[in-house]
């Protein structure tokens, strides 16, 4: 994306992808708690994690995300009880899979954030801009038309 | 049946093979307990094999076994029983008739036969598995290195030598250095399921050298792997191919031709196609038996295993599992355990 190519005033865009029932309620949380975290994150609030086709995280990165998360519940505490388990099981290999053909591992992160967890959320956001803005812009994988 | 000619000599069990196939699909078929064979039959030029399908006994001498035989065959028997359903929607429940696929199966066969019926594709008695020992197939991009590209005018294989003639001279080349990648360190060449085993069970490839290639390239640094990734794609002419042949790609409407929404541009960025292959190559987590079908079909020559071969490894790393391998197993990412590994998660805790 054309604000890419400014290093100068460049500031990470990541895209979260959050389950409706504990990292969506915790970032809530963290709002009405008033916990500051950085502005870069767009959320995207889905049902489940489970609901997350892996297509979600290339195609974002496609589209110019420089970091792409994906949260929902611990597992065990899965509104529709498996849901978190079927996700792990595929984001463990994209991730595996994007490293290998060569995107950067810290461009796709994934984590539990419970509904009480508001500093935990906040927590994550910093960490996952701050890894996303020593990897500076995505270039891999971006299309630029 | 002269049991000491299928140990004693190569030649004579691949030729003999052949000849029991031909005699056992011609029962089959005049028992009528398989309604058509989808089998192999000479191809028209030389060092090749098209797949073919047979519906009478007498026809049954077209069939042919040899190492020629590179396609696999699972696609046309999920293909077949789809259509014949499809078919069957609009009869009257009483009239509906029953129709039973027979197939010549090598050991990838079965296992793509074995996650179908996994996926629920069909059902284990509407298809007769025919199981062939396999010793692999030849690659022809290996024998034309060999020949220097020139054109193959005639081709014979005799025990475990190839001879090719082209316009200018003749070659015999030993079938251990002309074999396809996947064949060399294949670890299931005999059929995993099968209603009736054709010949011995043949002697083991090198299965312990199966992810060397895999392992060299994730040495690499991120660069080299990312400017590899973006070299092979850069060829790929979205032709889909690869999708075509594949007998675990049976999507009704493919995600790669969906409008709503759509998946993967249409545009000549490069990343369109880089997408697309991500897609249909993670469309493979634990469903990819290494045939080597695609490979085989694609006329760019893109290097499609070495990425098919990291989703395979990652997927025996992490759940253990090993595609189609047992009718009893659900594939990998259709179940999970409450302990799977969990070291990807982020945490920001440790991160500190």
């Amino acid at each position: 994306m054309s604000e890419n190519q400014a290093p100068s005033s460049w500031e990470p865009k990541i895209v979260a992808i959050v389950c409706n029932w504990c990292t969506y309620a915790g970032a809530d949380l963290a709002g009405i708690s008033r916990i500051q975290y950085p502005p870069n994150v767009r959320i995207i609030r889905v049902p489940c994690t489970g609901r997350i086709n892996p297509f979600y995280v290339v195609k974002a990165l496609q589209a110019g995300a420089d970091g792409v998360l994906v949260s929902g519940c611990h597992p065990g505490e899965c509104h529709y009880l498996t849901g978190n388990l079927s996700a792990r099981r595929k984001f463990a290999t994209l991730k595996r899979f994007l490293s290998y053909i060569g995107v950067e591992g810290d461009r796709t992160m994934f984590t539990w954030v419970s509904a009480s967890e508001g500093e935990r959320f906040s927590q994550v956001i910093k960490g996952v801009t701050e890894a996303v803005r020593a990897l500076g812009p995505a270039r891999n994988l971006v299309k630029q038309l | 049946m002269d049991h000491e000619l299928h140990t004693s000599e190569e030649i004579k069990t691949v030729e003999n093979v052949e000849k029991k196939l031909r005699e056992e699909a011609k029962l089959l078929l005049a028992e009528k307990k398989v309604d058509v064979l989808v089998g192999y039959e000479a191809g028209t030029l030389p060092m090749t094999a098209t797949p073919c399908f047979i519906t009478a006994p007498e026809e049954a001498d077209r069939l042919v076994w040899n190492a020629f035989c590179v396609q696999n065959l699972a696609k046309f028997v999920q293909d077949l029983i789809s259509l014949h359903r499809q078919s069957q929607q609009r009869v009257k429940p009483e009239a509906r008739t029953r129709k039973v696929v027979g197939v010549v199966a090598r050991g990838c066969t079965t296992r793509s036969l074995v996650i179908q019926l996994q996926e629920r594709q069909f059902n284990r008695d509407d298809i007769f598995v025919v199981g062939v020992p396999c010793g692999g197939y030849v690659d022809k991009c290996k024998v034309a290195a060999r020949v220097a590209g020139q054109e193959i005018r005639e081709a014979s294989l005799v025990g475990d030598q190839l001879s090719v003639k082209t316009a200018g001279e003749a070659k015999t080349l030993p079938l251990g250095e002309i074999l396809a990648d996947n064949c060399l360190t294949c670890r299931f060449n005999n059929p995993v399921i099968s209603d009736l085993m054709i010949g011995s069970p043949a002697p083991a490839m090198a299965p312990e050298s199966e992810y060397a290639g895999v392992e060299a390239h994730e040495k690499l640094s991120l660069a080299e792997r990312w400017s590899y990734f973006e070299k092979e794609m850069a060829k790929c002419i979205r032709c889909n191919a690869c999708r075509q042949v594949c007998p675990s790609c049976y999507c009704p409407v493919c995600f790669a031709e969906q409008s709503q929404p759509q998946w993967v541009g249409i545009s000549e960025d490069e990343t369109d196609t880089q997408v697309f292959q991500i897609m249909r190559l993670y469309h493979m987590v634990g469903r990819c038996v290494d045939c080597g079908s695609c490979v085989a079909v694609c006329p760019m020559g893109v290097d499609l295993r070495t990425f098919l071969k990291k989703l395979d490894k990652d997927v025996f790393e992490l759940f253990g599992n090993r595609a189609g391998s047992s009718l009893e197993d659900l594939p990998p990412l259709s179940q999970f355990k409450e302990d799977d590994r969990e070291d990807f998660i982020y945490d920001p805790q440790k991160a500190k």
